[in-house]
């Protein structure tokens, strides 16, 4: 085969244009060598202007975080002032003979040393490592005086943080820590030696504010790490501060009473601003033990600890809301018309659907019953017949409305969604269908349904007010707008239906939250109890004879006063086994707090107080809500309805 | 008729082996020799986490790239265009399946790998154009119907590149195709109309810029803007350009780059490094070395009889040139900071891989560099 013209033609024209890119390729290198030239040899001497031991360098001035404070100014969370003693590697000094040196002065033993040796090492020459951080004045003094044989020990003014609250504000500040790998972002500030990011809580949610913004300062070294000449400085820009809507005070009295039990939770909540007033979580920790370092061993115990000291039960503890949930499902079942104030059902302590029993609490069943009487009473039977007539879907798009299966933008991020269940929800989690016990059994906020408590104050909230009530941690900035919360989409005659119906469980004779009634003449208080179960057993156990960790959540959520609602409070006691027992008085009392902390109703509860010393010794015997009986779950293979 | 030429037959291994280009794959083991010592740098002298990696990638490349070489160049034309496909197709998935990192889509999870598509369309994007000119009678290069095919091929990766976003691979993308259309021969005409065309199209594509694309364009520009934000790694990069001077600071040396200040000092920022403990007498040596390569490629390319291995061979260099020169640029602050790493020097699995593989094409084609490949063969589809 002859090379035709067709196969020649294209070779001679790519070698043309291949030398031509060779050409252009050593072109595009001498620019580059070009422009190092210039770079490193021209320029160069400037950078390195008497002898190579002299450098310049940037450093990156670490702000001021900000301070935390209460409602009232109470300092939360501050910074202590303090000294520290660092080593900069990379002046060609013997880092071993200079810690030997500085352990005449400080406390460095020698396992300590041969770390901090290591840690120089692979920092990195212009890096500094810390040595020591809270030196007294005395120490800082006579290093100062040795910094001739220290090459590059530097000692300077360092911020320690201080929580003064400790456990009271502990799951709400937060704690900082240090700057994980993966939190290394664009700020360079976070890369200074020492420097801490917010890892729970206010200190996290707020980092950025409090953090702050780096300054910048260009200088030039000798060989001894002594600074010759500042070239440029710009300070950095301390943190913003952060002013919470938490009262101290008030959190201090509420955490002593949650502290009663052994693991509960306490939500409160403006109903009016959705400010948080008090969150308690027990049990908990104090943010001081863990920024003054502590060791990994005692960490680690409290991380992995059974009663979890370190989770946030009011925002991220996630419960089934048992009966508390029925004025979800009454709004629902009233804004769908399958009930209405008038509309009695007959409960004979048992609901049957297809050949499976759902028993009431009670199992001798209520009799006819309407709304306002069945929430008092807290029948089961009423809310399993009013589900069964709504399905999941229009059950789900109410608690939805309430506040539930969300998380809020109020401060704390360690928030847990909840759950509240649909069908595609199932479906998406578990692979299979909706069942129609499934939605009884959500009806009475049992089943699939999980909330937490801050959730369960928010439906609290929105029910006593009828607005999108929304709550935050963080004080409004003067100048800001009062929120306005837009008005719910239902009904306002529905809500005051369900309204008078948590009225009547505590205030009326017979009601399941009697215990939440404060004293006469303080005010009046509405609520709801729930009792919700956490495993499944057979109907004849007695709650007592059970493990403690096996028995019943107790849960109360209320709101005062009943008729120009101010605060809704929202409580879970884990294991508390029944709601108008253990839940209900906790509540009370936490309401009370927050009364007497508010100008408002102050005077009202002194006088009421005075009155109360008789009555209180009058212990009433209580009409006490029992959780669900039911002999296990529906059977999965069977689609009911 | 083709005996009576003395067209060579096919070849066997040990010919294979004979023929690879032993002096281009000892300067490619002297690149990547310098990026095992950098990395042994800094690390503060230590193998771990880099330098030993570096080094095992290296070797099981080179492996991967002996391989490739004994492929012959008609296999590799026969997989050229459902290769394209496929990688575009991979690469369309991404918005879909990938994984966000640091504000960009560009990996997609395979089994335990994340893989960056957009590295197996340089590769693709090479044997589909070399394929397409091998085929392309010489007389239909330039006929603006021929001219839009191959464009086309090329502005569906750079366009779902940008869209990721991955400006420095979109640029390499249109820059790697375009150079192989001129390479194939096509009219200056177009290649001078599209160099007007781009300059008139300067401010419409200033607004289609991302934010964070466009801070650092303007502060490129004008670095003290943000001498905090993204002008600090250039100042940075910059000062410790100048402190290693003629001469450098010497081996495990640097300060100024040692710094935890100077990010990415492992991958794209590396060139920095060895500027400061080399100085000027070292980069110098390895643009020198980066320079052999490029000039060994170009010969390479010249001396092989068909256009398909051509351009393989041409693909390769364009490819390590572009991204060498964008990076050095890039560090010295000559161009925007872009994230392109400094091939076979930079730390990094999949760049080590893409340029190893188009150097392995390349190889392929030098190998086979007599072997016959008419035009016609495949000319059943274009």
């Amino acid at each position: 085969m002859a090379l035709n013209n067709d196969d020649l033609e294209p070779k001679r024209l790519f070698k043309r244009r291949a030398l031509l890119l060779g050409a252009a390729q050593l072109a595009g290198l001498g620019v580059l060598a070009n422009h190092l030239h210039r770079l490193q040899v021209v320029d160069g001497r400037r950078f390195a202007p008497i002898a190579d031991t002299n450098r310049f360098s940037m450093q990156v001035l670490a702000p001021v975080r900000g301070q935390i404070f209460d409602r009232f100014g109470r300092v939360l969370a501050k910074n202590v002032e303090g000294f520290r003693v660092t080593l900069t590697p990379g002046f060609g000094q013997d880092v071993n003979k200079s810690l030997a040196l500085l352990s005449r002065i400080i406390v460095l033993p020698k396992d300590k040393r041969a770390k901090l040796a290591l840690r120089a090492r692979r920092s990195g020459p212009d890096s500094p490592i810390i040595i020591a951080d809270g030196l007294t004045f005395e120490e800082v003094a006579e290093i100062n005086l040795l910094t001739p044989q220290l090459p590059g020990i530097q000692t300077e003014l360092s911020y320690g943080r201080t929580y003064p609250q400790g456990n009271v504000m502990g799951h709400i500040v937060g704690y900082i820590g240090q700057v994980s790998e993966r939190a290394l972002g664009d700020d360079p500030v976070l890369r200074l030696p020492g420097m801490r990011i917010g890892k729970t809580g206010i200190e996290r949610s707020q980092d950025t504010r409090l953090r702050g913004s780096g300054g910048l300062r260009k200088f030039e070294v000798d060989a001894r790490g002594r600074i010759l000449r500042n070239l440029e400085e710009r300070p950095a820009n301390t943190g913003a501060d952060v002013v919470l809507t938490i009262d101290a005070d008030l959190q201090r009295r509420v955490l002593q009473r949650v502290s009663n039990e052994r693991r509960a939770s306490v939500v409160a909540l403006d109903v009016r601003t959705g400010e948080v007033v008090a969150l308690a979580s027990v049990p908990n920790y104090n943010p001081d033990d863990i920024v003054s370092g502590i060791t990994e061993q005692t960490w680690k115990r409290m991380a992995s600890a059974a009663q979890k000291p370190m989770l946030n039960r009011a925002v991220a503890g996630i419960y089934p809301p048992g009966s508390t949930f029925k004025m979800v499902t009454a709004m629902a079942g009233l804004e769908a018309g399958v009930i209405s104030a008038r509309k009695r059902i007959r409960c004979s302590g048992q609901f049957k659907l297809a050949k499976q029993k759902f028993r009431c609490w009670k199992r001798s069943g209520h009799g006819s019953l309407n709304l306002q009487e069945a929430l008092k009473r807290s029948c089961d039977v009423f809310f399993y017949e009013t589900a069964h007539q709504l399905g999941i879907d229009k059950l789900a798009a109410m608690a939805k409305i309430m506040g539930l299966g969300q998380v809020y933008d109020c401060g704390i991020e360690e928030q847990n969604s909840g759950v509240v269940p649909t069908e595609t929800w199932k479906i998406g989690r578990f692979n299979r269908g909706w069942l129609g016990g499934e939605t009884l059994l959500a009806g009475i906020g049992q089943g699939y349904v999980l909330t937490t408590p801050l959730q369960l104050a928010v439906m609290t909230a929105r029910i006593a007010t009828g607005r999108t009530v929304v709550p935050t941690l963080l004080r409004r900035e003067s100048g800001e707008d009062k929120p306005v919360f837009a008005d719910l989409d239902v009904r306002e005659d529905f809500l005051r239906q369900i309204r008078k119906g948590l009225d009547a469980v505590v205030n009326a004779p017979g009601g399941t939250g009697k215990n939440a009634r404060m004293a006469a003449g303080a005010p009046r208080v509405a609520g709801k109890t729930g009792t919700s179960q956490v495993t499944r057993r057979s109907s004849q156990q007695s709650q007592s004879s059970l493990e403690w960790k096996e028995r019943d959540h107790a849960l109360f959520v209320a709101y005062a006063p009943a008729d120009n609602p101010r605060y809704a409070v929202a409580a879970v006691v884990e294991h508390g086994e029944v709601g108008g027992r253990i839940a209900a008085p906790l509540v009370r009392d936490c309401l009370g707090y927050i009364l007497e902390a508010d100008a408002e109703f102050a005077g009202q509860m002194l006088a009421a107080k005075d009155q109360k010393i008789n009555s209180e010794n009058i212990e009433e015997t209580v009409a006490v809500e029992k959780p669900v009986r039911r002999r296990g779950r529906p059977r999965k293979k069977r689609r009911l309805q | 008729m083709s005996n009576l030429l003395g067209a060579p037959a096919a070849l066997n291994f040990t010919q294979k082996i004979l023929r690879v280009h032993w002096p281009l794959l000892i300067v490619v083991t002297a690149l990547s020799a310098i990026g095992v010592m950098t990395l042994y740098s800094v690390a503060g002298g230590s193998f771990e986490p880099w330098a030993e990696r570096h080094a095992l990638r290296f070797l099981v490349a080179v492996g991967v790239l002996l391989a490739m070489a004994l492929v012959t160049p008609r296999s590799w034309m026969a997989v050229a265009y459902p290769a394209y496909v496929l990688s575009v197709a991979a690469l369309c998935l991404v918005p879909v399946l990938g994984a966000e990192a640091l504000g960009a889509k560009r990996w997609i999870q395979v089994g335990g790998f994340s893989v960056q598509p957009s590295e197996f369309i340089k590769v693709s994007l090479v044997l589909a154009l070399a394929r397409y000119y091998q085929v392309l009678p010489t007389a239909k290069i330039s006929k603006p119907f021929y001219v839009a095919l191959p464009l086309v091929a090329i502005a569906v990766p750079v366009i779902l590149t940008l869209r990721q976003p991955d400006l420095g691979t979109a640029a390499l993308f249109a820059i790697l195709g375009l150079t192989m259309m001129f390479l194939a021969g096509v009219s200056w005409i177009y290649f001078l109309g599209g160099a007007g065309a781009l300059v008139a199209a300067i401010p419409l594509i200033w607004t289609n810029l991302h934010d964070y694309q466009r801070r650092r364009i303007e502060v490129f520009l004008d670095p003290e803007k943000d001498p905090l934000g993204a002008g600090y790694h250039i100042a940075q990069s910059k000062i410790a350009f100048g402190a290693g001077g003629v001469s450098g600071r010497g081996f495990m040396q640097g300060t100024q780059s040692q710094l935890d200040f100077l990010p990415e000092k492992h991958t794209d920022f590396i060139f920095t490094m060895i500027g400061e403990e080399w100085g000027f007498v070292g980069v110098v040596v390895l643009l020198v070395i980066f320079a052999c390569l490029l000039m060994m490629l170009i010969s390479m390319s010249i001396s092989v009889q068909h256009q398909f291995g051509r351009l393989l061979v041409s693909g390769a260099g364009v490819t390590v040139f572009v991204y060498l020169l964008i990076n050095v640029a890039m560090v010295t602050g000559l161009v925007p900071v872009v994230g392109v790493p400094l091939p076979l020097v930079s730390y990094g699995g999949t760049s080590m891989f893409t340029v190893m593989t188009l150097i392995g094409l390349a190889m392929s084609a030098h190998v086979h560099a007599r072997q016959p490949m008419r035009r016609d063969e495949f000319s059943t589809m274009l």
